[in-house]
């Protein structure tokens, strides 16, 4: 076998590996996206319906107006609280999420900077992370009902940052530690104090990676279920317990309906990827900085 | 006007003494250059003028004045760093611009003056670029430029021109050299490569391991190396050293070695017997094919011939590490076979003794 020929081999074969991938990876989404234009009796169908016949907004109507056509079950959809959700998940998740990127940015700038943390802390703060939420919600939950914490909004953020931090400071001091410290240097013996320093050379250097690490968290924080569910979910319901809530054992199962749910709550992450698309490309590859 | 003086300096790190105790005086319009191997202290000593090392012990003083305790800014320095460290976002206007932002000029004043500077550094066409766009020259004169135009007292030179190639750090050199005669300013300037120092400098301070082995002029530095590991460092083709021990022979002294056996010139009359170093420069060992009729101090077959059209430079084998080497004028060598015996002669008067802890004895 000559040289070309090995190499053409290697190349099909990287790019079957990578299509079938591809396919496994994709193919809850086709699911999710196809369910949610389903009629109802196509939900459970077998051999399964892989396209919608007819395709039906119904499902979208039902969970975001409360329109009541198909009464597949006999639960009734309040119109208010998909939208209810979207708005404490929003709300939550930005504040979390903007907390630990600016808190983390700091630590992060610390640690970079003026090995504020050791090695060896920086490990524990990511260990902090590895440890299971589920082992830990009890004893909080206990802490919060002292505190008066549980089933607010504030709970959450406060828990969402603490748990977010550990990853905001390593990806951001990551980012840090790409800008020369000789770049800095260099604004100072030209008389920039030190915020302007800050504010007009490194803040601009690292905001490819502000925003990734931004979407980063926010992502984690948005889809975040399990906390959710054991320290607030009456009052303060965010939109993975409100999904969850299609899939019970009073409301039978509406797959169609929380397909379209699903569909709701994944275009806002997408649409902002789709915005911000440019720094992340820069932030997810690093060594943008010539030295 | 700066006057910088360094009394007593130190820096550690840790258990790592960086810089040991060191002393100098850097005139008002003086370009001193650190020169030394790697890991010498010169660019530490360096930031510690800067102000970005705090010293261990010792003080920084500027035109008098004790500086240890003032920020970078407030010393009224000008820096180059060795990796450029140009703002990579801002444009090579804003980056000439940015000092002048910082002391608040106005913009007209600011406008003004970053077209001079950029006229002077032959910047202008450039100016709308981004530092990503610039070569590393280009961007080398950038930094000059951002320097040049807050008008420091003292410019402090990390090896400017290290990441460059030959030819540009030639160029450069020459730059920085009519910068210097034009502005009238303190240089110190940090280099590890010692034809920098050579050609830049009014005064070389040559360092190892923390440690001011020497400061004088080139021509002393080169001419009058207080050691061997001075003698060493400077000049290419690097000092012959070869080591031996001197005899007393009726009444004279004589230097025994590698089949050499050179009699010493009176001003080392005083050497006692025993072992020593002898250091010659290659252009002060005169080769002449053997049997030449004259009576040269020992035939060596030549080793290697490198011609390198002004000069070629003849290699021997005596038995050391390193080749002995010397150098002749033009090419009329340049032909000559690997194997040719030549005669070489040592240049009585510019031959040097090293003892054995590489001091060296006897005066010029």
């Amino acid at each position: 076998m000559t040289k070309s020929q090995k190499n053409r081999i290697a190349t099909i074969a990287r790019y079957s590996i990578l299509t079938v991938w591809a396919l496994i990876v994709a193919f809850p989404l086709y699911w999710m996206v196809s369910t949610s234009f389903k009629p109802g009796e196509q939900w459970f169908a077998w051999p399964a319906v892989y396209i919608p016949d007819p395709w039906t907004l119904t499902n979208y109507l039902d969970v975001w107006t409360g329109r009541q056509e198909l009464a597949t079950s006999q639960y009734i959809i309040s119109a208010q609280r998909p939208w209810i959700a979207l708005g404490n998940s929003a709300l939550i998740a930005f504040s979390a999420t903007t907390l630990a990127v600016l808190y983390g940015g700091v630590i992060a700038y610390g640690v970079s900077r003026y090995r504020m943390l050791s090695e060896v802390r920086m490990f524990q703060l990511l260990m902090l992370r590895m440890i299971p939420p589920i082992v830990v919600v009890a004893p909080l939950s206990l802490y919060y009902s002292a505190l008066g914490l549980l089933d607010t909004w504030i709970g959450l953020v406060l828990i969402y940052f603490l748990t977010s931090l550990p990853y905001a400071v390593w990806m951001l001091k990551s980012f840090i530690d790409e800008v020369p410290r000789e770049v800095e240097q260099a604004a100072e013996i030209l008389g920039a104090p030190r915020w302007r320093t800050l504010l007009e050379v490194v803040l601009p250097l690292v905001r490819s990676g502000l925003v990734a690490t931004f979407l980063f968290i926010l992502i984690l924080t948005w889809s975040e279920y399990l906390l959710a569910l054991l320290l607030a979910k009456t009052e303060v319901v965010t939109l993975p317990i409100e999904l969850s809530k299609y899939q019970g054992s009073t409301e039978g199962r509406v797959y169609g309906r929380q397909a379209a749910l699903s569909v709701g709550i994944t275009i806002p992450l997408i649409i902002i990827g789709v915005i911000i698309r440019k720094h992340l490309a820069r932030g997810f590859s690093f060594g943008m900085i010539r030295r | 006007m700066a006057r910088i003086e360094l009394v007593n300096l130190r820096k550690e790190f840790g258990a790592l003494a960086a810089v040991k105790d060191i002393n100098v005086t850097i005139e008002d319009g003086e370009f001193v250059v650190f020169v030394g191997p790697s890991g010498c202290g010169k660019t530490t000593t360096l930031r510690m003028i800067a102000g970005f090392e705090d010293p261990t012990a010792g003080e920084v003083r500027i035109d008098g004045r004790v500086v240890n305790d003032f920020e970078p800014k407030d010393r009224g320095l000008g820096m180059v760093f060795q990796s450029h460290a140009l703002f990579p976002h801002k444009t090579v206007a804003q980056n000439i611009e940015f000092g002048l932002r910082m002391k608040k000029v106005p913009p007209d004043e600011r406008r003004r003056r970053v077209l001079e500077v950029a006229e002077m550094v032959r910047l202008t066409r450039l100016l709308d670029q981004m530092p990503a766009q610039c070569s590393g020259g280009e961007s080398q004169r950038v930094a000059l430029a951002r320097t040049l135009v807050t008008n420091p007292s003292t410019f402090l030179l990390d090896e400017p021109l290290s990441s460059l190639d030959a030819k540009l750090r030639r160029e450069l050199r020459a730059e920085c050299d009519r910068l210097h005669q034009a502005l009238k300013k303190t240089f110190i300037y940090v280099t590890h490569d010692q034809e920098e120092a050579m050609t830049l400098a009014d005064r070389i301070v040559v360092m190892r391991a923390g440690v001011i082995e020497q400061i004088g002029s080139p021509m002393q530095i080169y001419s009058y190396p207080v050691n061997s590991f001075v003698a060493d460092f400077f000049g290419s083709p690097s000092m012959n050293l070869l080591a031996g021990e001197v005899v007393h022979e009726a009444g004279a002294r004589r230097f025994r070695g590698f089949g050499l056996s050179v009699r010493l010139p009176d001003r080392f009359n005083g050497v006692p017997a025993g072992p020593i170093t002898l250091g010659i420069r290659p252009e002060h060992v005169d080769a002449v094919p053997a049997g030449d009729g004259a009576d040269p101090d020992v035939e060596l077959p030549v080793r290697l011939v490198e011609p390198l059209g002004k000069d070629t430079l003849l290699y021997f084998d005596v038995g050391m590490e390193r080749p002995f080497v010397t150098v002749s004028e033009g090419i009329a060598m340049a032909e000559l076979e690997s194997g040719a015996k030549l005669g070489l002669t040592l240049a009585r008067d510019q031959i040097c003794l090293f003892a054995a802890d590489g001091r060296r004895i006897g005066s010029a």
